[in-house]
């Protein structure tokens, strides 16, 4: 007599992965639909109550006058770029909508990419006038020294890179610069490394949060112009943005699926943390039972 | 020897550079951009041979079968297909369409969805935190969930009451902290530079 067990379309050990997954796959499939239903979310609100830094950005892209040359210093690292995207995207829009001419620049390999990447949306959704490609510098903050005095590369052709040799072919042939950071190359080396160079420069910087409490000082200090370094002020200053915008607010970032991404990390906190709090409760009665 | 030529290099650059922030002066100002070219020389030294010891390494792990062979032939490709498409004749670098279309096709879409599953990687690892380390897991976890409540994105006289004490922790305890930091390392770098300028180290005490 065989002692054969059935076969099982699944097995124990793919059941159990399976049962470890669940909580991921639901999480994600939760914040898929949240993303989906976005649209209608009264009661929710992700947007800054408090509009002081999005009206002072909004201020300096309105005085500028049309054909300015602004900068776009786009340094940020892809680990936070997702929290400022939207942000940094409504701000070339704004700048777009002036009638400034762009031109952008990295001086991070990491910036360098994500800025190529912008690049490449702007052009593919039909821009007539994209951002005139300065590309990469090397060398860092060196590298940032280097292209107060010069930064257009040799064999660049087009009417921004001769407006801007035309000024000096440098930093301070710009009007504004607009410092997109992250951690490696942030508005804090712009200050230090440019702004004692070329005082008369506008400064403004879009930063993650994490940032925040660095670049804050600058700001109140009168070293940028502007900084907008928390999700929330950025979602506020898209919102003010795609208002008076006829082409529509582009996709930023919805309460719903940050509500339900929060609401699983503090119930996955609290069931770790009762969780370790009902064994510790447990362990003395065990001792006690022993004889 | 090693020493008094470190110091030496200090001596000359570090004043020449500071001079050229304080004083308009022509021949100041063009030793102190050479000094800068230098600088940018080195970051690029730097990163190539950043680069080559990379390769090597993974080469390395190839030839003796260590570690994970895949994961070694996958940046060796990586870099190689990068290298071809801006290093090609013909090619204008990193301005150049394919290196563009790897990076803004490949590079950064790859690099976003790694980063996307930080989310759930961390709170994985503050569920083991809990097995491992009670005190310090319960303390951050207690800070980042006061945070995640104060940052809640609920409208109302609620959701203003929430965002202004989000506002007061990230501008107070936050940004205190995070400053009495940054001057203490600002502190320390003018202490170790006026050291280096003046030629001392812990020896000489």
């Amino acid at each position: 007599m065989t002692n054969s067990v059935a076969p099982t379309l699944v097995s124990e050990a793919s059941l159990a992965r399976l049962r470890r997954a669940a909580p991921a796959l639901l999480l994600l499939l939760a914040l898929a639909l949240a993303s989906l239903l976005s649209g209608s979310t009264g009661g929710l609100r992700l947007a800054s109550p408090d509009r002081s830094h999005v009206d002072q950005l909004r201020r300096v892209i309105g005085e500028l006058p049309s054909g300015s040359l602004v900068l776009i210093a786009f340094d940020a690292d892809l680990g936070t770029y997702a929290e400022i995207r939207a942000t940094t995207r409504a701000a070339i829009d704004d700048l777009a909508a002036h009638g400034v001419r762009l031109a952008i620049v990295s001086f991070t390999p990491e910036g360098r990419a994500i800025a190529a990447a912008e690049r490449d949306r702007i052009i593919r959704a039909g821009s007539a006038d994209p951002p005139a490609d300065l590309g990469f510098v090397a060398g860092s903050e060196a590298g940032l020294v280097r292209s107060i005095e010069s930064i257009v590369p040799s064999g660049a052709a087009g009417e921004t890179f001769d407006a801007v040799r035309q000024r000096g072919g440098g930093i301070g042939a710009f009007d504004m610069v607009l410092v997109v950071s992250g951690s490696d190359i942030s508005a804090r080396s712009w200050v230090e490394q440019v702004g004692t160079r070329l005082p008369g420069l506008s400064l403004v910087a879009i930063a993650p949060t994490f940032l925040d409490p660095e670049l804050e000082p600058y700001l109140r200090s009168g070293q940028l112009t502007a900084l907008l370094s928390t999700l929330r002020e950025g979602v506020a200053y898209a919102q003010a943005v795609s208002a008076g915008s006829a082409s529509g607010p582009g996709p930023t970032v919805g309460p719903l699926p940050m509500l339900i991404g929060m609401l699983a990390a503090l119930a996955v906190l609290a069931e770790a943390g009762f969780r370790r709090l009902g064994r510790r409760g447990r362990r003395p009665a065990r001792r006690r039972a022993r004889p | 020897m090693r020493r008094s030529i470190l110091t030496g290099i200090v001596l000359v650059t570090g004043p020449l550079v500071l001079l050229d922030l304080m004083i308009v002066n022509p021949s100041v100002h063009g030793a102190a951009g050479a000094v800068n070219e230098l600088l940018v020389l080195l970051a690029a030294a730097a990163a190539v041979g950043g680069g080559a010891t990379l390769v090597a390494h993974h080469v390395r792990n190839l030839a003796a079968a260590d570690g994970d062979s895949a994961a070694s032939i996958v940046v060796l490709l990586g870099m190689a297909v990068i290298l071809v498409a801006g290093l090609r004749p013909g090619s204008s670098g990193s301005s150049d369409p394919a290196v563009l279309w790897l990076v803004a096709g490949l590079l950064a879409p790859i690099a976003a969805s790694v980063f996307a599953l930080l989310f759930i990687f961390l709170l994985a690892a503050f569920r083991r935190g809990f097995a491992l380390r009670v005190r310090e897991t319960s303390l951050m976890a207690a800070a980042a969930a006061v945070v995640i409540v104060l940052l809640l994105p609920v409208g109302g006289q609620a959701g203003d009451w929430l965002a202004a004490g989000a506002a007061w922790v990230r501008d107070v305890p936050l940004g205190g902290a995070f400053r009495g930091l940054l001057i203490g390392i600002g502190i320390l770098v003018a202490v170790s530079a006026a050291r280096s300028l003046m030629g001392l180290d812990a020896d000489d005490e």
